[in-house]
């Protein structure tokens, strides 16, 4: 499911992690965004709203855009604000950056145009990490130092995914300069003291233009499920820095080892993987690593009605986000969720990823434990029916 | 209770022509109720003599749980019912969203039960731009529509452009044309040129209205012909126009004309011109 423009743009505000993100749009629009962030970090407050009603539709919504400015001015500790202005104040034409330009104000503002109708999320996103720019600052180069571009703060498991990808570039000896979007305002600034981008999954116009404007060179690679991914990801780094590091040593395999006859009974499961741009890089975790069929991926770009071909195709697990939870009550198949949005599950051990080495081992894990547990949760759903 | 629109280009005397219409027929003991729907909030200057706060003033001042019934309709001359939608400040904020709030309004506050008006007009700004100003042709509002027009070009391209929204609607069912309503105060003043036009949409021209120094002088005084000029013969034209839109049964889906269609009636002006300067 995409949420559209406007839920592209406030993840990747979000994601400067000391800034106010302002939505100006009706109360529903923040809520729904602003719900599917809070489900593992209910502590982050940083969200305001103008809360728009019929009244602001009328009259037009700069007043309370203004209002809402200078409160979030006075009542956040925060050196940023980020205005993300939706579907509404598009539609009627509010004139924001006159009423940003007309209220003086001690943090930083930065607006962006985000209409829901106006594009998906993922171009939201882009389009929203393009505005962060002008903030960045030309800045002395770090050596083997990289900048992460794809990140949302509500992802499925980041701050452990990241945690992990952290670990194995130090290892690599490389430095994390930026984490784009999952950063301090300060750590945006400074993004451009990285020796190399690295876009996973989305951000390649952030990338193209800081190419452009500070001369910085990128690559993409997929997202690091599994040992495969690992390495795909550390060999795409060093070969570009000249490190050479050898994954494969490193590797420790014993944890599949102790599991290895039920490895052997789920080879060649039929699996359908539904998600954002994650879903291609964990079906290539599941066929290449644990020898899973991949009958239906769709990485929610593509505009076709997966439901139907997951129905008709032969899946006995299916890999999605919550969304597909009737999907796969209805199919009687187990589900494991990995995408945003995930709504019925909290992720807060930050030792416990998906991505990199260990995140091979979790995810291993999980899935095994997801097929065993099913047994109990068929019979329920059985019960119910 | 009948209820009908009149719209027509900007300008070109619908708040005119709904004052006196409402007046006229008040005066014949009918209960009247006018909704002027246009941002600028002038239908009803004449029947009440100034102008009146509008709907969305007392919903940006009061909000809608706050509004009564008194704050938004006024009794102005020969006991009509005045309403304006009013609307946001030019540049802001969306006009067509405020006339469905204004709309909603009045039935919320149950307006129509409470007045019981007769005939219900709503007198709608200049073209149907969009779905908040075609907000009278949905929902049952109005039973027909009324179409204000000149012999200009551009009256009468309005006009013609007035009836491709009324015949989305009329093919619904939901609101038809009843018909134009001519108004002779322009340069070229010739009826024919609209008799035909009118055919030419599937309907009729219900009225005309000529050119009278006694409309303008009237509204220097916030004043209808109907009460500044009672005996007057434009006054007795209201009052005709009035009588044939009540009993209006003739109620069309409109036939919207071809550009190529408009170049003819178009043509046929220009020739009006030129007789009249070779006349000169």
């Amino acid at each position: 499911m995409d949420g559209g423009k406007f839920f592209g743009a406030f993840r990747a505000s979000s994601g400067i992690t000391d800034a106010v993100v302002l939505n100006h749009v009706p109360v529903g629009c923040n809520w729904g965004a602003g719900m599917f962030k809070s489900f593992s970090n209910q502590s982050d407050i940083r969200n305001a709203c103008t809360v728009m009603h019929e009244r602001e539709i009328v009259f037009g919504g700069e007043e309370s855009l203004r209002e809402a400015l200078i409160r979030a001015d006075r009542l956040y500790d925060a050196p940023l604000i980020l205005v993300v202005a939706g579907d509404v104040p598009c539609i009627i034409g509010d004139d924001i950056e006159a009423v940003i330009g007309s209220v003086s104000l001690k943090k930083d503002v930065i607006w962006m145009e985000a209409a829901g109708f106006r594009g998906s999320m993922r171009s939201g996103y882009e389009d929203a990490l393009i505005n962060l720019v002008p903030v960045m600052e030309q800045c002395d180069q770090a050596a083997n130092s990289v900048n992460f571009i794809g990140f949302c703060p509500d992802d499925f498991k980041v701050e452990a995914d990241l945690r992990e990808i952290k670990r194995l570039m130090m290892d690599s000896g490389v430095a994390v300069n930026s984490v784009i979007s999952n950063c301090s305002y300060e750590e945006l600034k400074m993004a451009p003291a990285a020796e190399l981008n690295v876009v996973i999954g989305q951000g390649t116009e952030l990338a193209k233009q800081m190419k452009d404007k500070f001369g910085i060179p990128y690559i993409e690679v997929g997202y690091p499920y599994g040992l495969r991914g690992s390495r795909d990801l550390i060999d795409a780094v060093s070969d570009h820095m000249g490190l050479g590091r050898d994954l494969d040593r490193e590797i420790d395999l014993q944890p599949f080892e102790k599991i290895y006859l039920y490895l052997n009974d789920i080879y060649g499961t039929p699996t359908s993987v539904v998600g954002d741009f994650h879903a291609k890089s964990m079906a290539e975790f599941l066929c290449r690593e644990l020898g899973f069929e991949i009958e239906v991926l769709s990485t929610l770009d593509d505009d076709y009605n997966f439901e139907e071909e997951v129905k008709n195709s032969n899946s006995a697990i299916l890999f999605g986000t919550s969304f597909e939870q009737d999907l796969a009550k209805e199919m009687r198949i187990p589900l494991v969720r990995f995408s945003y949005p995930i709504f019925d599950q909290v992720w807060i051990y930050d030792d416990a990823p998906y991505a990199g080495l260990r995140g091979a081992v979790c995810l291993t894990e999980t899935i095994l434990n997801t097929v065993m547990g099913f047994e109990d949760k068929l019979s329920d759903l059985e019960l119910r029916a | 209770m009948r209820r009908f629109c009149v719209y027509g280009k900007g300008g070109i005397g619908k708040s005119t022509i709904v004052s006196n219409m409402s007046a006229a027929l008040a005066g014949n003991n009918m209960k009247v109720m006018v909704m002027g729907c246009d941002p600028k909030a002038d239908t009803t200057r004449n029947l009440m003599g100034h102008r009146i706060p509008t709907i969305l003033d007392a919903f940006r001042e009061k909000g809608p749980d706050e509004m009564r019934l008194e704050d938004i309709v006024f009794q102005g001359y020969n006991g009509v019912c005045c309403a304006e939608s009013g609307g946001p400040e030019p540049g802001v904020g969306c006009a067509g969203r405020g006339v469905i709030t204004a709309a909603d309004m009045l039935s919320r506050l149950g307006a129509f039960e409470k007045i019981n008006p007769e005939v219900v007009i709503y007198d709608v700004l200049g073209d149907v731009v969009c779905g908040g100003f075609a907000m009278p042709l949905r929902n049952g509002l109005a039973d027909d529509v009324y179409i204000v027009t000149t012999c200009d070009p551009m009256s009468i391209y309005a006009a013609n452009n007035i009836c491709k929204g009324i015949k989305r609607f009329a093919e619904r069912g939901e609101v038809f044309l009843g018909g134009i309503i001519y108004n002779g105060r322009s340069a070229v003043d010739e009826p024919s040129i609209i008799d035909s036009f009118a055919g030419e949409l599937g309907t009729q021209v219900v009225g005309r209205i000529p050119m009278s120094d006694l409309v303008p002088r009237s509204e220097i005084h916030h004043k209808t012909v109907i009460e500044y000029a009672p005996d007057s013969e434009i006054a007795d034209t209201f009052r005709n126009l009035g009588r044939s839109i009540i009993g209006n049964k003739n109620k069309v889906v409109p036939e919207p004309l071809s550009d190529e269609e408009l170049n003819e009636i178009n043509r046929k002006v220009e020739d009006l011109f030129r007789e009249k300067a070779l006349k000169r």
